[in-house]
């Protein structure tokens, strides 16, 4: 009896690009507990994520220490942390001793220590959170969950495909942005469906002139940093509205849905390298090569500094950049505030490719 | 009248200018030091143009500005083109030497590499993170050993056994030296070794993985500096071209894009007696607090900027 009667957790997973709307489905939707977003990453986020985190750990961590404690000043009780195979495997357990020793009170769920090599495992997770949990509703919810963000990724790509040739300015990042807000309150599979459908047709109705030959760029690089906008200044914006067309292979449902497997991706940039050097390297180096062989005008690398897995990434996309030609901007980023460094490698990494289009021509 | 434009390259330690004709000739041209002050530095540094150039012939009818004070300067001067300092330095050198390869640029604060192919840039590299083997460095460690920054290279050539300095990282770079300096090395040796960490420096990092191909050109006020220069030929095994102006061609390059560009604006010499000020705002209505820049001619909002979004935005006029 006195299990029924306790409040509903208060569940937070911190910022990460659009990814908080299908996270907030499932936790509410399936779960069945309270979802505390955090508030929006700002420089005060990365302001006490730093204050508090090693000084050699990569960005990411600090961001997502930062805005766990956010999240807990917003009355979170319980904080969950994914896992992958670099040091973020070991970032969960150390979050949650930091906050421990700040002297936070909370829940901690670092998926980690769930991770067996069976997915069924996984779901013990979930027995955590709520121990009330229906199995066949929380599947039900992360499947409409997993297609939230094959919908949010693919609105995402044509977004920065197009956004830089409107001809009426913001139209782009107008229908874009109510999209996004949609996935945020979208509370059923029909809700979502509706809202992709708007947006769809919105982007169709928008004017746009693109030259028949587009300046094309490509990003690769890490898996936080290159998504999130916060962490890179929106470079992809930035670069999209000088009149770019942007691609980005990279990001979670095609790393996780339609990935094409570790093996099938090796065999197609042999030439370049024997093993799997991290997390994303063989993918990124997958789509460098890729976008090389179409033709591309240039690929941006992106990456935060002490990211180990993109800095061995490098050296080989050096030799694609030679290979075939193709210009490539590393850009590191770290805790600074001004994009102000950003903006000068841009410009100049456009008018370079504008520059060399209109040689090549 | 015959026509003449102007090029202002504002950086984190001097402040360079010229004034070109429309075949690239240099009219009238001077470099001062920045000394923190960009928006003073320049109002000088038009008063010293000015004072070269022949008014009766020649009119300014584009003004070009590059640097990292680009913006600033651009909206005091009400320049027809800004433009970043890569591109700038890329069409200042490939005017005067078409058929360049390689393009080093060391700078007080920053350092790039510029590969050029049928003279057009087609990669580029810049230093992030660091500012370790600039001209920053060069120049503290001249006042360490009491040695006027112009003199570094002539002692440095003397050096016949040049000491070797750990040239990874500044700071580290700055303790070797002080090592070497205390176990009594000679200080020509000493300096030699600086220029060398200098140019080991700056190949291992921004000119890693990059194809260094003859010819090479070497610009930014490093370039000055002919130990540093000599340090260059010695690792690369070919000749380093530095160009009388190649303090200059930052300037020179964005008084080449001023000319090229469409935008034509007639240049006043009057802007020395106007009164800029410059405020800053905190935007204060989210946690980003963005610090906001307002330059103000007289009493008068001219530009902001620095706001993340539109919420920071203060309209000049408004």
């Amino acid at each position: 009896m006195n299990e029924l009667k306790k409040p509903k957790k208060k569940v937070a997973f911190p910022r990460y690009a659009n990814y908080n709307a299908p996270i907030r489905y499932l936790l509410e939707n399936g779960l069945g507990v309270r979802c505390i977003l955090p508030p929006r990453l700002t420089h005060r986020t990365l302001e006490i994520g730093a204050k508090y985190s090693p000084d050699f750990v990569c960005t990411p961590f600090k961001i997502l220490l930062g805005n766990m404690i956010e999240a807990l000043e917003e009355g979170a009780d319980t904080l969950v942390m994914v896992y992958g195979i670099c040091k973020l495997g070991y970032y969960g357990e150390l979050q949650e001793q930091i906050l421990r020793d700040l002297g936070y009170d909370f829940d901690f769920v670092n998926l980690s220590e769930y991770d067996t090599g069976k997915v069924k495992d996984l779901f013990k997770a979930t027995k955590y959170v709520n121990p009330q949990v229906k199995f066949r509703k929380v599947l039900k919810t992360l499947l409409e969950a997993v297609k939230m963000t094959d919908y949010i990724d693919e609105v995402t790509s044509e977004y920065y495909q197009n956004c830089g040739f409107e001809t009426k300015k913001g139209a782009y990042k107008k229908a874009y942005q109510t999209f996004i807000s949609n996935m945020y309150s979208a509370n059923s599979k029909d809700e979502i469906e509706r809202a992709y459908k708007k947006v769809r047709q919105a982007f169709s109705q928008i004017p746009i002139s693109k030259p028949s030959q587009p300046l094309r760029v490509g990003v690769v690089g890490e898996f936080y940093t290159a998504m999130d906008q916060f962490s890179n200044f929106d470079v992809e914006l930035k670069l999209a509205e000088m009149g770019v067309e942007i691609h980005r292979w990279m990001n979670v449902s095609n790393m996780f849905l339609h990935y094409p497997g570790e093996k099938n991706l090796n065999v197609r940039v042999k030439e370049f390298t024997t093993y799997q050097m991290g997390p994303t390297s063989t993918a990124n180096i997958r789509s460098a090569k890729e976008y090389a062989e179409r033709g591309f005008d240039g690929v941006i690398h992106v990456k935060s500094a002490n990211c180990t897995p993109e800095i061995d990434v490098m050296p080989v996309l050096q030799n694609i950049s030679a290979d075939y030609k193709m210009p490539i901007l590393y850009l590191t980023y770290d805790a600074q505030t001004s994009d102000v460094g950003l903006m000068t490698r841009l410009e100049a990494f456009y008018d370079m490719i504008y520059m060399r289009k209109k040689v090549v021509k | 009248m015959k026509h003449a434009y102007m090029g202002i390259d504002v950086g984190s330690i001097s402040t360079k200018g010229v004034i070109i004709d429309n075949d690239n000739n240099i009219l009238s041209s001077s470099y001062i030091w920045t000394e923190g002050a960009p928006i003073d530095a320049v109002k000088k540094l038009v008063g010293i143009l000015e004072e070269q150039f022949d008014k009766e012939q020649y009119k300014i009818v584009g003004t070009g500005t590059t640097g990292s004070a680009r913006k600033l300067v651009g909206t005091v001067l009400g320049a027809t083109m800004v433009k970043n300092e890569i591109t700038a330095h890329a069409v200042g050198t490939t005017a005067f030497y078409p058929d360049v390869r390689t393009i080093l640029e060391i700078g007080g604060q920053d350092s790039k590499i510029i590969l050029v192919e049928n003279g057009v840039a087609v990669d580029y590299a810049m230093n992030t993170l660091c500012a370790a083997g600039t001209g920053a460095f060069l120049s503290s460690q001249a006042k360490r050993l009491g040695i006027e920054i112009e003199d570094i290279g002539d002692i440095a050539l003397k050096s016949k056994h040049p000491a070797s300095i750990a040239a990874r990282c500044t700071v580290f770079a700055e303790s070797d030296l002080v090592h070497k300096i205390q176990m009594g090395y000679l200080k020509e040796d000493i300096i030699a070794g600086v220029c060398n960490a200098v140019a080991s420096n700056y190949l291992n990092n921004v000119g890693k993985g990059k194809r260094i191909v003859s010819p090479v050109v070497f610009q930014g006020g490093v370039s000055k500096n002919r130990g540093v220069v000599a340090a260059f030929e010695r690792a690369l095994g070919c000749e380093v071209m530095v160009d009388p102006n190649g303090h200059l061609m930052g300037a020179i390059g964005a008084a080449i894009l001023a000319k090229n560009s469409s935008v034509r604006r007639d240049f006043d010499f009057s802007i020395e007696n106007i009164e800029f000020r410059i405020r800053e705002a905190s935007c204060g209505k989210c946690s980003n607090n963005c610090e906001i820049i307002c330059v103000y001619r007289g009493d008068e909002l001219i530009d902001s900027w620095g706001n993340r979004c539109e919420r920071g935005s203060i309209n000049p006029g408004a």
